[in-house]
């Protein structure tokens, strides 16, 4: 199956996130690697996923489950070799699915070379390669990130005798981005990883690569020019490969990163995600609707990127206090449950494993404007494993069937990377993917026909919303629009049955095309348009003329 | 339910996309567009601050307001629509409005009757009573009037305000007194506009099927109260602080004798297993069970004496189809006096009061009449407080307020003896 030649193929994207360690181990040492993930490509072009997002997988001691990389040309012994990923990418194509990997640009590990030479004098070629300063009172209006492990931005390094700017943990200093050798080493490193073919990346933490005084050292003009650097050389060597940001910011301040289709492609939308929870719990669509009234429009080029779960915490930076309060109330009772500002869970045991809230939320996640991300492990419903520190929780390893290690690995269970899940709910006795796939209305079932649905238009990737804001706030209603193509979707929040009456008016005439089931429903007249539904249901229309 | 049928069918359909609440806000208005935006603003600040999870709706009765009333509270739905609203609020905040002017009843009593059963249908834990016409409305007095249902199981929570020391007289004279010793309940305003309840006894006292009595639903409020005493509810009072009305036009003294006293008469009947057998207790209170304001105010009270002595010569016939010989003789021998030496005491106003209960019971002449002869004679004791309480202490007005509830105690045998003579 040839790759979609469309240079806006991450549009009609569906994008498998995935951590290469957690999949598939192929040689016994209990970690996941290449070679496992390779074999499991049959199964995800099965799910009908067509992107896969790569979490780190370079070198690196491991103190960021990858985000701190040692080494940005080579692969982590644990995962196999350059010669595995190349084959990997190249199994990936031939299937259609494409390949995004990361780019952790803000930062290195301490353990880089780059900041090993750094460090080790004043005098070192690169010892301008990152942020050092003789105090640590430079930039103080720095909000710190991670709050529960660092106290400040600044590090004293004994070797160098100064202090280094970190805005993650300290072991992760930050590059610096005002020397142009360091924006040019950047750029080798994307490049030679286009030259082996590889789809896009994912840019972790862009709000941070510049500082300046007296500012935030968030979202800085600095910071564009860099990632504009960055675009136009890819566009120039590499079109039709793709950026994706991740900046968690208000939509006000994440539209400057599309720029004139000149920065990125695309950019996770962080604001929408804990307000679709919210939306959910508190069975009322305003959350929604409101922070997607807050999103700007963006070229047509560019895209948001959606999504549930990931493989950080629930991040709740994004919302007021007293929404934050809510959620910690509604979905982390457990202060066990919680890290930074977010809630360290997976999506089944969010929603307390209910099937139905399970389905709406990935109705929602496909139908709204944007390209949809599946964190692996959510299309069987996993749970997590909360006595797991930091957010290793959410990163137990995938659960392919219900014998030893639920097929996963064949050594010893103590030498798993991580602990199985066990427990008698998400335990991968009761979860895995063969039981599903056997099980025909299983959620791995379900997940592969939604998925298909959403496939079979392109105005779920590509069209305008326009939402109805029907008298019945428990539901949430829109239309995606494309040409004359047009998919009105209903979304019942509430945990009871609801009556709606809809505006239909301008599309009086059209008659309703249930898209899961094909069914016709009445014709659109003059009167509002009367639907009824079920707990957490929801239904996508086409809108037929005839 | 019978409920269904006084509702219209477009306030059925605003009711179904409110859907399930936590919180009823009730509001009753008419023509009172000047007051109600910033009432409803107050109200929903209140909700934010004290229940912002809770899910909550603002039910407007209007009885047919020609200023735009309804529109305002439709208007003040905190939503998505527009994102107009800049108030961060977790969820909708509907506000709705129905009119009940067309219905076969259009008293105040249809409008609670809308209210309470918007609630009953919407299946509300707790619901609170708002005026349109509260001047100095405070955000906490949706707290302070729903936290007691909610939190700590009440069924009915009535406020107790600060109040100039010769506002309320038809309250401290007659209702607040009577009310305590005949029912035995210490509760201090009987008869609000203010006042929260639960789902249980709302949905209680709406199935009662007394809504077609006009006179009753005339006074539905003071009749809750005494519902609630007489069922066995749970009830609370609440210090909310200042009570001031938006300017008005003169209040006018019969239509609210008929809408109070008259319920309360009317009420004697059916309750009288519960009144006269009653123990006396005391509602729990939080905050002061009353305040007193003594600021200087213009009373004219030679107008008052006049209208007594008045009503006394021309409503004579009247009084004798009502009083008793010996209470007439005594109310002409007052009227007769000079304006120094003008009291209508204590003890002749309460006798007063009980026999006018009695012939309301008996209905010895038209209903309506008899609760329009008692207003001269109110006037009279109106002027007597003024003249009494006119220097005094906050103290005193009260001690003075609390040898009235006595009278009417040490009295109420003298309205049992007559009640059972009537039977």
């Amino acid at each position: 199956m040839p790759l979609d030649r469309d240079t806006l193929w991450y549009k009609d994207a569906v994008i498998y996130q995935v951590h290469v360690r957690t999949f598939h181990d192929s040689n016994g040492d209990g970690i996941g690697d290449f070679r496992g993930l390779q074999s499991k490509l049959d199964y995800l072009q099965q799910l009908g996923i067509t992107a896969i997002w790569l979490m780190p997988f370079f070198p690196s001691p491991l103190r960021d489950d990858g985000y701190d990389i040692a080494d940005y040309h080579s692969v982590h012994s644990s995962y196999g070799s350059l010669e595995d990923f190349e084959n990997f990418l190249g199994a990936a194509h031939d299937r259609g699915i494409r390949v995004i990997i990361e780019l952790v640009a803000n930062h290195t590990s301490d353990q880089h070379p780059w900041f090993q030479e750094s460090r080790s004098s004043t005098d070192n070629p690169r010892r301008d390669w990152y942020v050092w300063s003789d105090t640590d009172t430079l930039y103080k209006e720095t909000r710190i990130i991670f709050l529960d492990t660092e106290k400040s931005n600044w590090a004293w390094d004994p070797v160098s005798k100064a202090f280094y700017w970190h805005r993650f943990f300290s072991h992760q200093p930050d590059l610096n981005y005002d020397n142009p050798a360091v924006r040019e080493q950047m750029w080798q490193v994307m490049n030679f990883w286009l030259q082996m073919g590889v789809d896009g990346f994912r840019l972790d933490a862009v709000p941070y690569l510049v500082e300046r005084e007296g500012t935030n050292c968030e979202n800085l003009p600095e910071t564009h020019q860099v990632l504009k650097d960055l675009r136009r050389r890819l566009d120039e060597n590499f079109p039709g490969r793709m950026l994706l940001a991740e900046a968690n910011q208000w939509p006000a301040d994440l539209r400057p990163y599309f720029g004139n289709e000149d920065e990125f492609h695309m950019a996770f939308h962080f604001p929408l995600m804990p307000r679709m929870f919210m939306g959910l719990k508190l069975e009322d669509r305003k959350p929604i609707t409101e922070i997607l009234q807050q999103t700007p429009e963006i070229p047509p080029s560019c895209q948001w990127s959606l999504f549930l779960r990931n493989h950080d915490e629930l991040t709740l930076e994004m919302v007021t206090d007293m929404e934050r309060d809510y959620m910690y109330d509604s979905y982390a009772a457990s202060k066990t449950m919680r890290l930074n500002l977010g809630i360290r869970r997976r999506l089944a045991p969010l929603l307390s494993n209910d099937r139905r809230r399970i389905e709406l939320m990935n109705g929602m996640l496909m139908s709204l404007p944007g390209t949809p991300i599946i964190y692996y492990g959510d299309e069987i419903g996993m749970g997590d494993n909360i006595n797991l520190g930091d957010r290793n929780g959410v990163r137990t390893p995938m659960q392919w069937n219900g014998e030893t290690n639920a097929g996963f690995s064949t050594a010893p269970s103590e030498r798993l990377y991580a602990p199985l899940i066990q427990d008698p709910v998400y335990g991968f006795p009761a979860v895995n993917v063969l039981r599903q796939k056997t099980a025909e209305h299983s959620l791995f079932n379900w997940m592969q026909r939604i998925i298909a649905v959403r496939k079979s238009s392109a105005i779920f990737g590509r069209g305008s919303i326009e939402f109805l804001y029907p008298a019945n706030h428990r539901i949430l209603a829109y239309v995606r629009k494309l040409g004359n193509d047009a998919i009105l979707i209903v979304n019942n929040l509430s945990s009871t049955a609801q009556a709606v009456e809809l505006d239909l008016k301008r599309y009086k005439g059209n008659i309703l095309i249930e898209m899961f089931g094909k069914n016709m429903f009445p014709r659109v007249g003059d009167l509002p348009y009367l639907l009824t539904m079920g707990p957490y249901q929801f239904f996508w229309f086409r809108l037929r003329r005839v | 339910m019978s409920e269904e049928s006084f509702l219209t069918d477009d306030f059925l359909r605003q009711l179904m996309n409110v859907g399930e609440v936590d919180i009823v806000v009730g509001l009753p208005t008419h023509n009172n567009a000047k007051t109600v935006g910033p009432i409803i603003q107050t109200i929903q600040s209140g909700i934010l601050r004290g229940f912002p999870r809770e899910r909550t709706a603002i039910i407007n009765a209007d009885g047919g307001s020609r200023d735009g009333t309804t529109d305002l509270v439709r208007g003040g739905s905190i939503g998505d629509v527009g994102a107009k609203s800049k108030v961060n609020a977790l969820r909708t905040l509907h506000s709705i409005s129905t009119d009940y002017s067309n219905s076969s009843d259009d008293s105040n009593g249809a409008a609670f009757r809308t209210i309470l059963a918007a609630a009953d249908l919407l299946r509300a834990k707790a619901c609170v009573m708002m005026s349109p016409e509260s001047a100095n409305i405070e955000p906490e007095w949706v707290s302070k009037l729903l936290r007691p249902v909610l939190d700590d199981g009440y069924d009915l929570v009535t406020p107790t305000y600060r109040r100039h020391k010769f506002e309320g007289l038809l309250v401290t004279n007659l209702l607040y007194p009577m009310t305590r010793a005949l029912y035995g309940v210490k509760i201090r305003e009987v008869f609000s506009s203010e006042f929260g309840f639960s789902s249980g006894f709302g949905s209680k006292f709406l199935e009662q099927n007394v809504w077609d009595d006009r006179t009753y639903t005339g006074g539905a409020e003071l009749r809750f109260t005494l519902a609630a005493i007489t069922g066995k509810y749970r009830v609370y009072q609440t210090f909310l602080g200042d009570k001031m009305h938006v300017e008005r036009r003169g209040a006018e003294l019969v239509p609210a004798l008929r809408q109070t006293v008259g319920a309360l008469f009317s009420s004697l009947g059916p309750d009288f297993p519960a009144w006269s057998v009653a123990d006396f207790a005391s509602a729990p209170t939080n905050g002061s069970d009353h305040q007193v304001l003594l600021d200087p105010l213009r009373v004219n009270r030679k107008r008052l004496r006049a209208m007594f002595s008045t009503g006394i010569l021309e409503l004579e016939s009247v009084f004798q189809s009502i009083l008793s010989p010996e209470t007439v003789a005594e109310l002409r021998r007052i009227a007769d006096m000079g304006e120094n030496n003008f009291r209508l005491p204590a003890e002749l106003w309460v006798k007063t009061v009980y026999e006018f209960a009695i012939s309301y019971q008996k209905s010895a002449i038209n209903r309506d009449h008899i609760i329009q002869a008692l207003a001269p004679i109110f006037r009279g004791r109106v002027y007597t407080f003024l003249t009494e309480n006119r220097d005094s202490s906050a103290d005193e007005v009260e001690k003075n307020i609390e040898a009235l509830c006595l009278e009417f105690e040490r009295m109420k045998p003298y309205l049992l003896q007559m009640w059972k003579s009537i039977e």
